[in-house]
């Protein structure tokens, strides 16, 4: 018992340590927003070549804010990422004006209306609402439909091993310990944040702090191992009670993000601005297609750690049947730290790429837990492979489904996969059938 | 620091409009979870329900507003339906995930731009409510009541709509949990299979109960939709069913007053907060040497930070709540 309380206090102590160093990494961050809200406008030029869409910030616009009586509350214009943060005095309605004279010579917008969009008081979800103008000549059908699914498929490729990667841990906790972690977005939110202040804040390049982001995504699944859910665990409390929990946790680290970080969604430093490279019909920047690559070869070495290593094949025994596992003298308790360490430094990784591939920002992670959960139920809820092949197969499908489904409603055809498997088949591709009942 | 005006404001949210919607959101939740255990993480959609099918008939069907109640039903049996299918024959953390994204995907739809022209987009249905107002017995300029309880003679109106509803569905409840049917539920939480074993149709009994706490729901989204006049797609997020789960938790699931209690205590812990930490940063940051510790702006993601953490905590130390009883809450899904 002596042992344990020792590691128990460890444990806080470890969590205090990150607590406040989250703290004091983004104490500058969260102050820019001094008056409370702001509208951040964002003026992108929009070249479709072929069958990609490239888009490039555009300076020196001018815009306005007024209220929608047509007084004049702000104005700024955009700097060299095309985007200019206007603060305004109150959560109100307000009416945005890109003013056309000021774009680049013979720019202009892709749609005329769209020159000043309004917003309403309650548009304000967080303290930043974002608007977005588009220049450039509008969209042309001029790609064949065959290029756009290659396309599409490359781009569902990426989507696909990043929310494997992201969702191996979420399927390992729930096989080893029965707990649907409602919280492993933040985990991968994590991931994102620490690389943000790692390359953003601290200056260091992402290469090098890539490995220590993982590190501590490690740290912070075995925190919530052992401050919460192992805990849980040992208190006897039921599964669907714990599974409550990680909602509760999930809402309050989001949320602690938000506190911190803000509402601002922003690009880490490193490779953030990339051309698209050619190869034949689909285009990839470097930068994806290298992420791409590193994602495959880290599921590859996952795969492999469960099938070969000792320690994979006692993941995969306590996953099949813990008391029979333990009662071969099998650690549960071990393989299932070792579990939430791996998860949690899988899952930071997976917010690294997501953050090179979108952005960083304090939702990045929890806009991913359906397609993960989708991926996840797919492939066999609590299967070890099962997370691997359902994820990618449902990056895939999304980024497929995506050529007929409009793009603010991307992740439902996740949805539509999460139903169908459970009508069909809810033990999933590779799951087994005694687990559903 | 205006410290009274803070305790005024907490002493009037303990029986406010939010309070009263959380309230029967929460009777409904408490149908499905505390008296089946039917994880439904989508409540918010069946409130949503309620919102859009009275918004969605006053604007667009070109009949009288009360009809919308009519479609909201209609939406909520549809959804449940569709929802329930796939998931109540298997285990609950199913329903969970499901539930959770429709909520999610149903208001990305009724928030998109494609379907503007039916939902509204972000900016939602607006002014629809004047026959409810033209119903109002109460003068609209005149104030009734001592503070902390005054209201314009409109928000009397439907604070006590509101309030009469969730009496009305908290005898209800009462009622059907004490009936045959509320025993059978009763039963398939405990133990499913026992109840199989009877010839009972679970199947069918979880749907009911899924479809009877939705409409429930549905009321609430109803109320909220009358008394702001509008419906907004971003007030049914996936957060908002969080909250109300937390409000029901710390009532006591399983027990009609603690639906009932749970959200009025929940909003006056809320409303003191919110109010506590924007009277403490309303003029300069909180600061310890040198650092920000809060300031106006965080002052809401620092609220939400705490009904995370509240919830946490009762889930842990204290799942029954202030009424319920422990050995109902005592569910495990493996």
């Amino acid at each position: 018992m002596g042992g344990l309380g020792a590691r128990r206090i460890r444990a806080w102590l470890v969590c205090l340590g990150l607590g406040l160093g989250f703290f004091g990494a983004f104490a500058g961050e969260a102050s820019a927003e001094e008056s409370g809200f702001t509208i951040t406008a964002s003026v992108q030029d929009q070249k479709v070549d072929g069958s990609s869409t490239t888009r490039s910030p555009v300076a020196g616009v001018t815009i306005v804010v007024t209220t929608p009586a047509g007084a004049e509350v702000v104005r700024g214009e955009t700097g060299s990422d095309g985007k200019v943060v206007l603060p305004v005095p109150a959560k109100d309605s307000y009416v945005i004006t890109l003013d056309v004279e000021s774009l680049p010579d013979g720019g202009s917008l892709i749609n005329d209306e769209k020159a000043s969009a309004s917003i309403e008081k309650d548009a304000f979800t967080t303290n930043d609402k974002l608007v977005r103008f588009f220049t450039g000549a509008s969209a042309s059908s001029s790609t064949s439909l065959l290029d756009k699914i290659l396309q599409r498929s490359v781009d569902g490729v990426r989507l696909g091993l990043i929310i494997a990667i992201c969702s191996v841990g979420l399927s390992l906790i729930f096989g080893t310990t029965g707990l649907t972690n409602f919280a492993h977005g933040e985990m991968v939110t994590f991931g994102g944040l620490m690389a943000f202040w790692i390359n953003v804040i601290l200056g260091i390049p992402l290469l090098l702090g890539a490995p220590l982001v993982i590190v501590l995504g490690g740290v912070f699944g075995y925190l919530f191992n052992e401050l919460i859910f192992g805990r849980l665990r040992k208190r006897g409390i039921g599964l669907i009670s714990q599974l409550v929990v990680s909602v509760g946790l999930s809402i309050m680290l989001r949320n602690f993000y938000l506190y911190q970080f803000g509402g601002r969604t922003r690009p880490l430093d490193d490779f953030s601005l990339q051309v698209a490279k050619k190869f034949g019909p689909v285009s990839i920047t470097m930068r994806d297609l290298t992420t791409a690559i590193i994602s495959l070869v880290v599921l590859v070495g996952v795969a492999m750690f469960l099938q070969r290593s000792r320690t994979g094949k006692a993941i995969r025994a306590v996953s099949d049947n813990t008391t029979l596992a333990s009662s071969t003298g099998i650690d549960t308790q071990r393989i299932i730290r070792i579990v939430w360490i791996s998860g949690g430094a899988l899952a930071a990784m997976g917010g690294i790429f997501r953050g090179l591939d979108e952005q960083v920002g304090f939702e990045m992670g929890s806009g991913l837990i359906f397609l993960m959960f989708a991926g996840i139920t797919l492939g066999g809820l609590g299967s070890a492979y099962g997370a691997l092949v359902g994820g990618f197969f449902v990056g895939l499908f999304v980024e497929l489904a995506s050529l007929v489904v409009p793009a603010e409603l991307k992740n439902a055809p996740a949805l539509l996969i999460l139903v169908v498997v459970l009508i069909v088949r809810p033990q999933g591709i590779l799951g087994r059938k005694q687990r559903v009942g | 620091m205006d410290l009274l005006k803070v305790i005024e404001n907490t002493i009037s949210a303990l029986i406010g409009m939010d309070a009263a919607y959380f309230a029967l959101a929460a009777i409904g939740l408490n149908v499905q979870f505390g008296y089946t255990g039917l994880l439904n993480f989508g409540q918010a959609a069946f409130m949503a329900c309620g919102a859009y099918g009275l918004g969605m008939t006053s604007q667009y069907f070109g009949v009288g507003m009360w009809w919308g109640i009519l479609f909201g039903l209609l939406f909520v049996v549809v959804l449940g339906v569709l929802v329930g299918i796939p998931t109540l024959r298997l285990r609950a953390d199913y329903l969970a995930i499901v539930t959770i994204a429709t909520a999610e995907i149903v208001r990305l739809v009724v928030r998109s731009v494609r379907f503007k022209e039916y939902f509204g987009g972000s900016d939602g249905i607006n002014s629809f409510s004047t026959p409810f107002r033209d119903l109002s017995p109460f003068d609209p300029g005149k104030l009734y009541g001592l503070r902390p309880f005054q209201y314009s003679g409109y928000t009397l109106w439907t604070l006590l709509v509101a309030w009469a509803l969730v009496g009305i569905f908290s005898g209800l409840v009462f009622l059907l949990m004490r009936s045959p049917w509320g025993r059978v539920v009763k039963a398939i939480r405990e133990d499913e299979d026992a109840v199989r074993s009877l010839g009972k149709n679970v199947y069918s009994y979880k749907m009911q109960s899924l479809i009877i706490g939705g409409v429930i729901g549905m009321f609430s989204g109803v109320v909220f939709a009358l008394d702001r006049g509008s419906v907004q797609p971003d007030n049914y997020s996936r957060d908002v069913t969080f909250y109300v789960l937390t409000a029901l938790v710390l009532g006591g699931v399983a027990k009609v007053r603690g639906s009932v209690v749970g959200p009025m205590v929940f909003w006056g812990l809320y409303v003191f907060s919110d109010n506590f930490l924007r009277e403490l940063t309303k003029d300069q940051p909180v600061t310890i040497f040198g650092f920000s510790l809060l300031q106006k702006s965080q002052v809401g993601p620092v609220n939400y930070m705490l009904i995370g953490l509240g919830l946490m905590l009762l889930m842990t130390f204290r799942p029954q709540g202030i009424f319920g009883n422990r050995k109902e809450m005592a569910l495990d899904g493996r």
